[in-house]
């Protein structure tokens, strides 16, 4: 449940800006990993005297502060959002695919780096002893946050115009629509949230390491935002609560269940496969999602208009 | 810009070539307020590439577009719509996955508006050009015809000073484009904007048009009042000529 409360919060942080944007990226891992080690960088350790000894890079100032658990998450996601945006801006001045293929070298560049900087981020050693904050109600309040965040910026000015840029780029210039500043709005806001799941990551697990934000939770999430539907905000939480209900249950049968005397277990790795499987089956026959790009409505209330 | 002076849309000797394809050579064309001008010519003929640079789409290779006497150089197609000058496309182009009211209300808030705003302005609009009933339905889902008269409603929001239409009958029966003439004369009448009208349709072109400049294989084949250019020889030859 907690577990699910964090992939809600990275899979909204995608929503808005693949969802709005139409545009592919490989590369917002990298502002959850970002949010992670901000998180470690102001709010780590439970051992402060283990800081130094990990971190011997940080600034001394850093090296001696262990401030509780919002000010890490503030920082996360102040650290992200704030990178994204410089990012963004650099990345939005390219197309539509060619930005793709530029967020997937920004996911390569960022791991690389991270892994090399030992002095702050510890390089392949994992950093342990990092408060852990979250439970279940923290977690949902925090899900509820970026929820509330994604909706005010799809029902925006900037989410009306990005989506505009989306489904006709040539005619949005038309409209008088300046394509590059609403598309790293968008980048910045999902790096943003991006960042607070990291540190929500890093406030689950008590233990940090470069490895845990690369190719596995970038194919996850994307694939729970696909499985989901990109069009509308209530697929990607439909398509986290339903990949999570598939891998669940995959795990489940890896384990093994038992049959009478026998015990069943799929091999190892399953849980991938079974994965890319349901992900297939669901392009083949649901293309645009689950939710085909439309939102849950609630009586009256309607969260896309 | 001088409120007492009208201001006018120019091309200047504008000149395109695309990888040593000319597809527009020195053609100079000035559109007022107030006035329609058709731009008419055979396929290929340069009337889109036209229009791009008039809307800040092209960059032209040589010559320049100046909007009431200044020059446009730097701008992109957004800073040609923030100073008046709008435009519809030959393929529809609508924002597909979004309801028609959301489509013109895009204008709106790029313009400026707030949301709440631009959504006013925009259902005025669609009550005005009597297409309010398809507010919102999905504008990927509509027929041509109705696509079309989004697409102008898209663009007349916000009362630009000047229209540029890209073909907005092609395909239309007789009766359509009667009515869409109709609605082009109001939209002269109410708005007092220049339109500038792409047109294939010789009907509509005579109907509405006070000005005609004809385009050939990218140059400047005549320029004058619909009537006179109608029976220029060289364009009957080349253009009506052929239509039949
Ligand atoms: N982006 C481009 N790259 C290369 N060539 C182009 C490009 N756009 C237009 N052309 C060429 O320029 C010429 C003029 O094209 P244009 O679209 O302006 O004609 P048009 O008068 O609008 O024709 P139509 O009546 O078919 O719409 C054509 O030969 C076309 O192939
Ligand atoms: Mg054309």
């Amino acid at each position: 449940m907690t577990e699910m409360t964090i992939r809600v919060v990275l899979v909204v942080g995608l929503y808005v800006f693949i969802g709005n944007s139409g545009i592919l990226s490989f590369g917002h891992v990298s502002f959850m990993s970002i949010g992670a080690y901000a998180f470690v960088w102001i709010s780590c350790c439970t051992l402060p005297a283990l800081k130094p000894l990990y971190l011997p890079g940080l600034p001394i100032v850093l090296q001696e502060t262990a401030l509780p658990s919002p000010a890490g998450i503030a920082a996360a996601a102040a650290l992200a959002g704030g990178s994204a945006l410089v990012i963004g801006s650099i990345l939005m001045r390219l197309s539509g695919t060619a930005a793709s293929i530029a967020t997937f070298s920004l996911l390569a560049g960022q791991y690389a780096l991270f892994r090399n900087w030992t002095g702050v981020t510890g390089g392949t050693s994992s950093l342990a002893n990092v408060p852990v904050f979250m439970n279940s109600a923290i977690g949902t309040l925090l899900a509820i946050g970026a929820v509330l965040i994604a909706w005010l910026h799809h029902q925006s000015r900037y989410g009306l115009m990005l989506r505009a840029a989306r489904d006709e780029q040539t005619a949005s210039k038309a409209s008088g629509v300046n394509v590059w500043l609403v598309r790293t709005i968008a980048f910045g806001l999902s790096g943003l949230i991006m960042g607070v799941g990291g540190a929500m990551q890093a406030g689950f697990l008590g233990i940090v390491t470069v490895d845990a934000f690369y190719l596995d939770v970038t194919f996850l999430t994307l694939a729970m935002l696909i499985v989901g539907g990109s069009g509308s905000l209530s697929g990607a939480v439909v398509g986290v609560i339903a990949l999570t209900a598939v891998t669940e249950m995959l795990r489940r049968f890896e384990v093994g269940i038992h049959l009478g005397d026998a015990l069943l277990a799929l091999p190892r790795g399953f849980q991938e496969v079974g994965l890319g499987i349901v992900m297939i089956l669901v392009m083949i026959f649901r293309p645009a999602g689950i939710m085909n790009g439309r939102e849950l409505t609630v009586g009256h209330f309607r969260l896309k208009r | 810009m001088n409120a007492a002076v009208p201001p006018s849309l120019a091309a200047e000797a504008v000149s395109v070539t695309f990888d040593g394809l000319r597809a527009i050579s020195g053609v100079s064309l000035t559109l007022e307020k107030g006035e329609i001008l058709g731009l008419i010519g055979p396929n290929g003929a340069g009337k889109t590439t036209l229009v791009n640079c008039l809307s800040g789409f092209q960059l032209p290779t040589e010559g320049r577009v100046r909007l009431g006497g200044q020059d446009t150089v730097r701008w992109d197609a957004a800073a040609f719509r923030k100073a008046g000058v709008a435009r519809t496309f030959q393929g529809g182009r609508l924002f597909r996955d979004m309801s028609v009211l959301d489509n013109v209300e895009v204008t709106g808030v790029a313009l400026g508006l707030s949301r709440r705003a631009a959504q006013r302005k925009a259902s005025e609009l669609l009550d005005w050009m009597g297409i309010a009933q398809f507010a919102h339905q999905l504008a990927g889902t509509l027929p041509y015809t109705d696509e079309r008269r989004v697409g102008i409603a898209r663009a007349l929001l916000m009362k630009p000073d000047f229209l540029l239409l890209d073909e907005p009958a092609a395909g239309m029966s007789d009766h359509e484009c009667e009515q869409l003439t109709a609605l082009i004369r109001i939209i002269r009448l109410e708005q007092g904007c220049g339109i500038l009208l792409i047109e294939h349709n010789m009907a509509v072109v005579l109907g509405l048009c006070d000005r005609v400049h004809v385009l050939d294989g990218g140059r400047t084949l005549a320029q004058g009042r619909a009537a006179e250019v109608r029976n220029d020889r060289a364009v009957i030859d080349a253009y009506l000529g052929a239509e039949g």
